[in-house]
Formats: structure tokens, sequence, C-alpha cells
């Protein structure tokens, strides 16, 4: 029985699983069986270290291959020369070279702010004239790192690193500084999530030890308080505007889906049951409206639903079919607002990092393909400029020109590799009204 | 050669990763692996075909499989994850090529000696009454439960062989758990005495 698994579910569910992992462990493997697989392995083991042909014969059918693996390359390089990388949304006029943009970019015309990017364990902010980025914690001293989050104003960025099981939150600035400690070896346990309050006093964060309860801090480093939730958090808790509030994305006895609890009261609601992701949720940036996604599994259809908070309406802003493959529908992730709260973009796909970005206008005006086969994507401070991550380069589009092909930011930043765990996000330093 | 792959404790302490590089080129390594994971990768075959015949031959194929393309490998992600993925693979092409499922056989036909006759039949009705219902979950749902409940991955790793984020196996697992003892209040609500 995996009491690892067992500790991290609600006490509510615990029997139900433990009775499941009983029910596990009455599956057993013959004796027979084991053997006679043992023994057909190792048979199978001999055969293939065993040279089946001559060195001479090896040598001809390597080249042979190695010639048709070369034909095979140039002509896909041809093909890929020949399509335009990326795009395949807005119109079907010919692509013209982005020389205008880039040199715009890098001056700082255009795509303004810092833009943040995390990779497996390294953090990292574009440099000054976006030709690359520059990794914060050179030093490695921020540990395992799990979030990172933009204060409203831009200019501080939190990160949530862990060492040996120690939970640590850093800032630094736009500049690129050192990350300073405002929480350092904390006894909360292993720290998931950052989040900022509206107004930039206060961060939310919450471990991976006790899921049920939330903690609020200062962000000088005081003032630390824990709010019991009386339910299971899974992922990425925010403050509502009025910071009186969070939402998360949890489970009680009964249900799962995107919740609201009052820090005052510790009152309960549910806002939907349909929302499956922890990033699948995002404030307008005047604090007045909610949109999520729902995976209506039953339909089969995602919706991208905007919430007027306080007056309760709802309002479905698209829809997108989840064909379902043999055992899944695709994730969507990454939702977020423009800068100036007139669209959303998010990606939708079955791979972490093979996905479509969609664009939407609020204004119902329509709902539009940006790129496929990235994922991670963020909007510039100005609303000109989506960034996002494919094959592991950082590339920009300029969203003002309907012809534009992506511009090669920098390649993600190597950092260090870790074998069970990928964080790649992107994220614009954009300043909030308060 | 046989005997190599009883040789269970040549590598007690080392690592999948590391025991996988090995395995390239030393037999004793990949038998330490099989060791290891055959029954995890049984049970998640037995769990979705409810029939040991099958189950057996899938998990052969998914040893062997694993064997063949153990070189590539290459320590980016744990073993039993990669390890599950195929298994994952041979299962899809198993139920693409043999729409008809029976029901679960035999997998209890092995005796437990010191379990009264009465707790076996108890044991056999509550597993047969959870896989029947695994088959009406949502099938991702029903995945997650079985990487993580019978094949015994964690969150993490149940998420890379599902391509999700460890919160969104949780979430598939609670709701799963949920959807579950709905279907089998009295199997999973109740105990044995």
């Amino acid at each position: 029985m995996n009491k690892d698994i067992l500790n991290q579910l609600p006490a509510e569910e615990q029997n139900a699983a433990s009775k499941l992992f009983s029910a596990a462990e009455t599956l057993k493997v013959s004796p027979t069986f084991r053997w006679d697989l043992e023994t057909q392995l190792m048979e199978k083991y001999k055969t293939k270290r065993q040279p089946a042909r001559g060195w001479y014969t090896k040598f001809a059918m390597n080249v042979g291959w190695a010639s048709l693996a070369v034909g095979a390359v140039l002509l896909l390089s041809w093909m890929i020369r020949s399509l335009v990388p990326h795009i395949s949304a807005a119109t079907g006029t010919t692509p013209t070279p982005a020389i205008s943009f880039e040199a715009d970019v890098r001056v700082g015309n255009r795509c303004q702010g810092p833009l943040a990017v995390a990779h497996n364990y390294s953090v990292a902010l574009t440099n000054q004239d976006k030709t690359g980025f520059v990794t914060l914690d050179e030093q490695q001293t921020i540990g395992e790192l799990r979030s990172l989050a933009w204060s409203p104003n831009g200019k501080q960025l939190a990160i949530v690193g862990n060492t040996t099981g120690t939970g640590n939150i850093y800032l630094t600035d736009s500049t690129g500084g050192p990350p300073q400690p405002v929480l350092a070896n904390s006894e909360l346990g292993y720290l998931m999530d950052v989040a900022w309050s509206r107004d930039g006093k206060q961060l939310l964060t919450w471990s991976l030890q006790n899921n049920t309860v939330v903690y609020v801090m200062n962000t000088d480093g005081t003032g630390l308080a824990e709010f019991p939730l009386g339910m299971q958090l899974f992922g990425a808790p925010q403050f509502t505007p009025d910071s009186e509030s969070i939402i998360f994305y949890g489970a009680d006895s009964t249900s799962a889906g995107l919740f609201e609890v009052s820090l005052d009261t510790m009152q309960t609601r549910m806002i939907s049951s349909l929302v499956e992701d922890e990033s699948n949720y995002a404030w307008s940036p005047d604090g007045t409206r909610l949109a999520y996604i729902e995976m209506d599994r039953d339909l089969v259809k995602a919706r991208l639903i905007v919430d007027e908070f306080e007056a309760g309406s709802k309002t479905v802003l698209a829809t997108l079919p989840i064909l379902k493959s043999s055992y899944s529908i695709p994730d969507s992730a990454n939702l977020s607002w423009s800068p100036d709260g007139t669209s959303l973009i998010f990606d939708l796909g079955r791979s972490i990092t093979d996905r479509a970005i969609y664009l939407v206008h609020v204004d119902g005006t329509g709902l539009i393909k940006l790129a496929d086969s990235v994922y991670a994507p963020t909007l510039s401070a100005d609303g000109d400029c989506l960034a996002y991550i494919s094959n592991k380069q950082v590339f920009l589009l300029d969203l003002t020109s309907t012809t534009a092909t992506p511009l090669l930011l920098a390649d993600l930043p190597t950092g260090r590799s870790i074998a069970d765990y990928r964080l790649d996000k992107l994220q614009w330093g954009v300043e909030i009204s308060p | 050669m046989t005997t190599l792959m009883n040789n269970k404790t040549q590598y007690p302490s080392m690592d999948d990763a590391h025991l996988a590089q090995q395995a390239r080129t030393e037999p004793e390594a990949f038998a330490e692996l099989y060791h290891r994971h055959l029954t995890s990768v049984f049970r998640y075959h037995l769990a979705h075909t409810g029939n040991t015949k099958d189950a057996e031959d899938l998990t052969s194929q998914t040893f062997m499989a694993a064997l063949e393309g153990i070189d590539s490998y290459r320590g980016t992600g744990p073993y039993i994850a990669w390890l599950m993925g195929i298994a994952s693979r041979k299962r899809l092409r198993y139920f693409r090529e043999n729409r008809l499922e029976v029901p679960l056989d035999a997998a209890l036909q092995i005796p437990t000696p010191s379990l009264p006759t009465d707790k076996a039949a108890f044991q056999r009705l509550q597993l047969d009454q959870i896989l029947g219902a695994l088959k009406h979950l949502s099938q991702d749902r029903a995945e997650a439960l079985i990487l993580c409940f019978f094949s015994e991955l964690s969150f993490t790793e149940a998420g890379l062989v599902l391509g999700k984020s460890e919160a969104a196996v949780k979430m598939l697992i609670s709701r799963g758990l949920q959807d579950l003892r709905t279907r089998t209040s009295l199997v999973l609500e109740v105990d044995y005495e």
C-alpha cells in the first residue's frame, strides 16, 4: 500500500482508497508465469546482445540507413523552410519578415516589460535588449522551483523554492537582482504556489504536507497567518480582488472543482465543478470578472466562461470540441487576460509541450487559433506581443499584424535538469490598475 | 541464465534510473528492474482486461518491449513512468484489436492459505465490483486510479504517464474515488469484520 498517496488524500477519501489498495493487493502474479517470463526475457537478452551479422554486413546496413536518414533530413528541412513556422491562424495572406517588429522589440518600443521564464529548476528574466535570458539563481540557492508570480505593479517577482523539504519564498525586482528571501527555511513544509494580493501587500501560499490550509503573510515576511479551508487544495490559490476570500482548485468530500472560501468566515462556495486544472482561471485586470475554462465531459466541449463575480452573471465566451482519445480528453491551461481586459488567451492540447494557443475577444467577436505545437502563452504589458515556448525556444508573436512570423527571442535557459519534474512557464510583468 | 533473474539482491540500493543504464549491458540489472516492477505492470493489465491470460500476455509484451527499448530510456524521467507508458500503449493496442472484454476470471484463484473462505469470497466480490465499476468511469479517471492504486505510482509518476500535471492527477483521483464510491457503495464503505 502506497502510504504517501493515502496520506495526500482527504480523510473522507482514505477509507475508500485503502479498500482500493487492499483489493489491488489481492491480485497476485502466478509463480509459473513469473518464471516463464523470466526465462523468455533472459533468452531475448542473450539474442539481443549477440551480433546477428558480420561486421561488414552491419557496416553496409549502417551506411545505407545513414544515407536514408540524411536524405530524409534534407527533404524535411526543405519542407520546413517552405512552410510558415508555427502560425496556422488568422489570415491566408503571405507572411512577411518581422524585421521592424524585431527592431522595435530590441530597442524596447514594443513588448515592454520583463518576461520571466521558469524552466526545470531555473528562473530567468529577459535581458535589456531582449536577446536572451539572465538566470536569477546562478548560485542555485532557490532550490526546487515550484512557482513564480509578478506583483500587481509588475515590479517584483515572487518565487517559491524548496530546499531539503523546507519552503522558501524569494522576491526579486524586474531588473533581475539576486532573489532575496522573505520566508526562509519555514516549517510550513514543501511550498507549492505563491500569489499576490491586489494591493501588492500580501502573499498567499500553501504546502504539500498540509493542503487543507493556506498561509497569508506580508511581503516583508511578517504576519504569517494560517487559514483552514475545511477541504483539500490541489493548486494555485488566488486572492479575490478584495483580498477577503481566496479561490482555488480543490475538492471536498463530495465534489471537486473551483471553489471560493472566505478568509473571514471560512464559508465555502463552489464556483464550478467542471474546472479541471489549476491554471484554468484568471481575474480580469480590473478585478470585476473571473474567467475560467470548464471541461464538459458529457457534451465533450470546453467552455470559456466569464463570470461577473459580484453580479453573479455568467457568459459563455467560446466553446471548443474536446475530442476524446482512447482514454483522455485534452487539457487546457495558462489562461490569462490581456492587460486591457479585452481578450483572453489559453492553450489546449494533450501533451504538456505540444498544444495550440487560442485568443478569444471578450466582446464575443471570435476565437482565433494563434499557433500550433507550442505552449505556455503570456501577453506583454502593451498587449501587442504573445510570448510562448516551442521546442525549447521562446518566441514572440506580433499580435498587431495578421501576417507576422514569430520572432525567436532566445533558447530556454539550460538550467538544472530534473528527472521527474517540469515547470515550463512564461510570465510577463504587467502593471494592473489598483 | 535464468539463475541471474533470481538474484534479487545484487543491486539493493541502486535507483531505477542507474539500474536502467546498467541494464543496457548487464542482464542482472534488467532482472532487478523486472523483479521490482512485475507486479505493478501485471496489476495494471489485469485491472484493465479483467482476464489473467490477457494480463499475462500484455505483461510479457510490456517487458519484452522494455528490454528491446532499454537503450532508448534516457533517464530523464522515472523508469516506472517510462515502463508504464509502454504498458499503456500495449493496452491500447490490445483494446483496439480485441473489442470484447471478458469478466474477471481466475485472478483470485491463487489461494491465500491464511484467508478464511468467506473472507476470500468477500474479497472476490469486492474486486469484481471495483473492476466492474472502473469500466464505467471516464477513462482518464479509471486510468489514474489504476496507475496509483493498482500499480502504486506516485501522483507525479502517474502524471508523466498520463501527460498531466500532478494537480490534475489528484483531481482525477478525487473525482474517480467519488464516482467509485457511488458505484460500489457497499463494497467501499463497509468494513469486512
